[in-house]
């Protein structure tokens, strides 16, 4: 039963930690937290359900139930999500950051997207739930009483890929430690001349394409819906707060913390309060170590 | 700046009169207006579209049965949401201003009950029910505090809890775990399925309640698993359903399953895999089989190209006949008349008429000759009680091959009996 | 069917003005403090059932129900709305301004599942009915009482309306000011931001609880699904097109949205055909989101704006 709800945890976990890092991401390039990060991901796997309705999923894969075509489309799909993130920014925030509105501004126009995108996938693909393939999976017993589902091994698997290339990219890649100067302070990376505005648009991409991954991710293990990353949106930006927002390994940490949390806790209290736990474990971690887990040192 | 608001504001006022505006010009009272408030955005929306056509498609079958009381009727549905405020504006805007003569709705009996208490009831115009099972509307009724204008279509929990007890202990299930929707309908049917169960000697292990709108459901599914039941009992909407009996079966959860009749549809069944579902078996009210009931399945199938298996199609169907025939049956429009004739086309012994243009014709010539009638509708012959609750026979379905069959009937002499044996 | 509309437009007028009193409890929040209360809902809600506990007509199977007088409920109302901003204010106030988004966005989404499953207290998803209203065996007429009621809610928020206006010209209010507009400078001028901040918030929420009490003494039912999060999206458009830090603007935009709001809900209805119908909430969403994000951008002082001089002796 233990066993169970930990591999649960962990599944879940990094869905949201892939989420928490494009939150992350934004907390430090763009200094605010975005509420529309969820529907990126919501988009994303809608992008990836129309890409793969050209082709199908595909042939399987071994014990996979989707073939080429959906890891091609999760691809196209982060391309596309970034794209959808980028035009936000270009439309909405770089005309508040022009007119150098308040942080709290930001947050509250991204409050206003998330409601807008929502919708927008609503009104584009209808309120029914899909599945990128019909064909269902047996779980297999990898432990005795804990079971997985090949599919499942493949998400995790390839969210640490995603989760590894995006370290060494920001750690070795001249972008990427462009970023991290950005992150560190906007004023002095403009000084070594650092384009301020090709940053940021780097950091929606690098959100946007990582949301779709989750997306897709999301939809994979459980089901497509309209509001299937609204439902996420409190865990995502828990684990954002709980690892530390100068923090990506930290985002990555807060993911499975509140993906175990929640899969624990269903041990002890009755499942329909579930959904109270990353409030929980928020207000926990604001009251105790509000700098996060993992903040670097001297952070804000 | 000032003026532009002012000037907005009274555009505004003048687009929300707006609506009221064509019935203003009318003295007459045609078209008979009929509205409707069902779910068809929010969580209920892919359940609720469906429930809607349906009430059009009768609309449709009264006009072109000629009307009622030589008028067209207009019909007017709106969206609540899924929110009880937005409903109750809905239905207070129905009621007041575009003057409806009853009105139908809605799903969610969360919904429906503040839309009953502070407009049917108070305004005094019927409210005919699809879909809303909660218990409490009969204790409201029996207490007087509906004043008689509430009516549902569709029998209450106990015939489906019961009827799927008993099948369950049939087929020698000792040990049940249940999943249900968190809530009144999905805790109703657990209370009296547990009830039940336990006068036919099972035992339910673990019921387990779930919420809508949870980014995933494992947790609820691994915790009803950990006690290794006989078999799962199911209580869900086709769409969280779909993806809890995929995750139960993927996990190696039993393949015993026990649905409930939301989960009767070629939606769930092809997004779980007909084959997972061959030893599964469900209970449903609706649709006994007749030829009112086929021919309003080929009129609905030829409508929307789409089978009227799912929740609530039938049963709005005959929610909105059943405010026809009252209309019809009625000597004016007034609420109180209208709930008075809502019990006088169930006449035993009366002419049957059934479901489609053909049939409302006879129906409204026959009204008018002053014989007596019997509706037999969508889900059968209807018959409200004295709460406005109707009771039903229930039917046992299963999956062959890739198709919904229906197994056998539960008679309404079979019924009784299973309710004398376990209150 | 003059009447008829006379009376929707009554009924409606109540809603506004109800929604008018939360859109002015916001506005101390974000108007005159700039703290982002994302969960407006929850303490709508917090007030809505600590009403219903308090005065609803005693049944067995449930808790609360005390039946007690109406005026006590509205006042416990307000105190529980109070207690709860208190407890996630503490929390989280002493930190950046996101951490307040987010912890009261968290706290309306918990308090919709204690709503929905604390069945003893709440009535679980069936809600509770028969919650008492204020005098209402002195009508007979639905209509009459909803007059009755209109007066009673725009009585109410002209209290808070006046008193609201006289807090914030007050020096505690210019202080709030103050700190929004650069904390630091508050600070050395030994102001302690956080502690203004704090009753800012606190009493902003004792504001909305005052309005979600009204709202189910008025309609006399309470269910958890009427407290989801678009009534935090509806009532932040109404202070944002208002124009934040203007009372008057957020009680006139409370008009202008609800307007809108239940009028292209109507037209909808009326004009989409009934295969696109099931997509008219969803732009209806659309719309409200586009308001406020394009307000934002293009009108971030709202259409009247905020009113520059605050002190009576500095005129």
């Amino acid at each position: 039963m233990i066993g169970q709800a930990i591999a649960d945890g962990v599944l879940t976990g990094a869905i949201i930690a892939l989420g928490a890092l494009g939150v992350s991401l934004c907390l430090q390039i763009l200094r605010f937290a975005n509420f529309a990060q969820a529907e990126l991901l919501t988009f994303g796997a809608y992008a990836a359900l129309t890409f793969t309705g050209f082709a199908t999923a595909g042939v399987s894969i071994g014990p996979l139930s989707f073939g080429w075509q959906l890891l091609v489309a999760v691809a196209l799909a982060g391309i596309a999500t970034g794209a959808v993130a980028v035009a936000v920014d270009r439309l909405v925030f770089a005309h508040l950051r022009r007119r150098q509105a308040h942080d709290l501004t930001m947050v509250f126009a991204s409050f206003g997207l998330a409601l807008i995108l929502r919708n927008l996938v609503l009104l584009l693909w209808g309120p029914d739930a899909h599945y990128y393939s019909q064909e269902l999976q047996i779980a297999i017993e990898v432990l005795p009483g804990v079971r997985l589902m090949p599919d499942q091994v493949f998400v995790l698997g390839l969210a640490l890929v995603l989760v590894l290339t995006l370290h060494v990219f920001l750690r070795f890649s001249r972008l990427g430690r462009a970023m991290r100067a950005m992150a560190e302070s906007p004023a002095l990376a403009r000084i070594c001349g650092i384009g301020t505005e090709a940053m940021v648009r780097w950091a929606w991409v690098a959100s946007g394409a990582l949301a779709a991954a989750a997306g897709v991710f999301a939809g994979l293990t459980v089901q497509i819906r309209p509001e299937m990353g609204a439902n996420l949106l409190l865990p995502i930006l828990t684990a954002a707060i709980l690892g530390g927002t100068g923090s990506l390994f930290g985002a990555v940490v807060g993911g499975l913390v509140v993906g175990l949390a929640e899969n624990l806790s269903a041990l002890v209290i009755p499942t329909s309060y579930i959904s109270t736990v990353p409030f929980i474990l928020l207000l926990l971690v604001l009251w105790v170590r509000p700098q996060g887990l993992f903040a670097p040192a001297g952070g804000r | 700046m000032k003026r532009m608001i002012w000037t907005s504001l009274g555009t505004l006022l003048a687009l929300s009169c707006w609506g009221a505006a064509p019935a203003i010009a009318q003295t007459a009272s045609c078209p008979i207006k009929i509205g409707a408030i069902l779910p068809l955005t929010g969580s209920m929306g892919p359940v609720g579209k469906h429930i809607a056509e349906s009430a059009q498609l009768a609309i449709d079958t009264i006009n072109q049965g000629g009307g009622i009381k030589g008028c067209q009727v207009q019909f007017i549905l709106r969206d609540d949401q899924g929110q009880p405020t937005v409903g109750v504006d809905a239905a207070k805007y129905l009621v007041e201003v575009e003057r409806v003569a009853a009105l139908s709705g809605s799903v969610s009996s969360g919904v429906t009950l503040p839309i009953l208490t502070a407009v049917a009831v108070p305004s005094g115009v019927p409210l005919v029910s699809c879909c809303s099972t909660a218990a409490t509307f009969t204790t409201m009724a029996a207490e007087g505090r509906t004043n008689g204008f509430f009516f549902r279509t569709l029998p209450t929990l106990k015939t489906q809890a019961y009827a799927t007890a008993k099948v369950t202990a049939e087929r020698g299930y000792k040990r049940i775990a249940i999943i249900y929707l968190n809530t009144d309908f999905g805790t109703g049917m657990v209370k009296d399925f547990t009830k039940a169960t336990e006068k036919l000697g099972g035992k339910v292990v673990k019921a387990v309640a779930y919420n809508e709108n949870q980014p995933s459901y494992r947790a609820e599914v691994n915790a009803a698993m950990a006690e290794k039941p006989d078999a799962l009992f199911l209580v869900a909407f086709p769409q969280d359903g779909a993806t809890m009996t995929r995750e139960w079966i993927s996990l190696g959860g039993t393949q015993n399953l026990v649905l409930n009749n939301a989960l009767r549809s070629l939606d769930y069944i092809k997004l779980v895999g007909a084959k997972y579902l061959q030893s599964a078996f469900g209970m449903d009210n609706a649709s006994v089989a007749g030829p009112t009931v086929d021919a309003f399945k080929v009129a609905f199938q030829k409508a929307y190209n789409t089978s009227p298996d799912g929740p609530g199609i039938y049963n709005q169907y005959d929610a909105i006949m059943a405010i026809g025939l009252a209309i019809a049956l009625a000597p004016d429009l007034s609420g109180k008349s209208i709930r008075d004739a809502m019990r006088k086309f169930q006449t035993e012994g009366g002419t049957i008429v059934g479901t489609g243009p053909d049939a409302f014709r006879e129906a409204i010539a026959l009204i008018k000759a002053g014989k007596p009638i019997r509706y037999v509708g969508a889900t059968g012959p209807l018959t409200f009680d004295a709460n406005g609750d109707v009771s039903g026979p229930a039917l046992i379905w299963t999956v062959k091959g890739e198709a919904l069959a229906i197994d056998r009937q539960i008679s309404l002499d079979d019924m009784a009996a299973l309710f004398k044996s376990i209150d | 069917m003059t009447l008829g509309i006379v009376s929707y437009l009554t009924f409606f007028a109540v809603v506004v003005t109800i929604l008018g009193i939360a859109t002015l409890g916001l506005n101390l929040q974000w108007g005159s403090t700039g703290l982002f209360n994302a969960g407006i809902v929850g303490f709508y809600g917090i007030g809505a059932y600590a009403q219903a506990i308090l005065t609803a007509a005693p049944r067995p199977e449930l808790l609360g129900n005390f039946g007690l007088p109406w005026i006590v409920g509205i006042v416990g109302a307000m105190v529980c709305s109070a207690l709860m901003a208190a407890l996630v204010g503490l929390v989280t106030l002493r930190l950046r301004g996101d951490y307040l988004a987010i912890a009261t966005f968290g706290i309306a989404t918990v308090l919709q599942v204690i709503a929905l499953n604390w069945d003893g207290l709440t009535g679980g998803s069936l809600g509770m009915t028969s919650i008492p209203r204020p005098l209402a065996s002195l009508f007979s007429d639905p209509f009459a009482y909803n007059v009755f009621y209109l007066g009673l809610t725009l009585a109410a928020a002209a209290i808070v309306y006046v008193g609201l206006e006289r807090i914030i010209r007050s020096p505690w209010g210019r202080v709030l000011k103050a700190i929004r507009e650069d904390e630091t400078a508050a600070i050395a001028l030994g102001k302690n931001a956080a502690r203004f901040r704090f009753e800012a918030f606190v009493l902003g929420c004792t504001v909305t609880g005052l309005a979600g009490a009204l709202y189910v003494s008025f309609i006399g039912f309470v269910g958890p699904f009427d407290f989801l999060p678009i009534i935090t999206f509806q009532i932040w458009t109404m202070l944002i097109v208002g124009g934040s830090g203007n009372n008057r603007g957020a009680l006139l935009c409370s008009l202008i949205v609800w307007a809108l709001w239940t009028g292209s809900g109507t037209l909808i209805s009326r004009i989409v055909p009934a295969a696109y119908q099931t997509q008219g909430g969803a732009i209806q969403s659309i719309l409200i989101g586009l308001v406020l994000v394009l307000t934002l951008m293009f009108k971030p002082r709202g259409l009247i704006g905020e009113e520059p001089v605050v002190s009576r002796h500095a005129r």
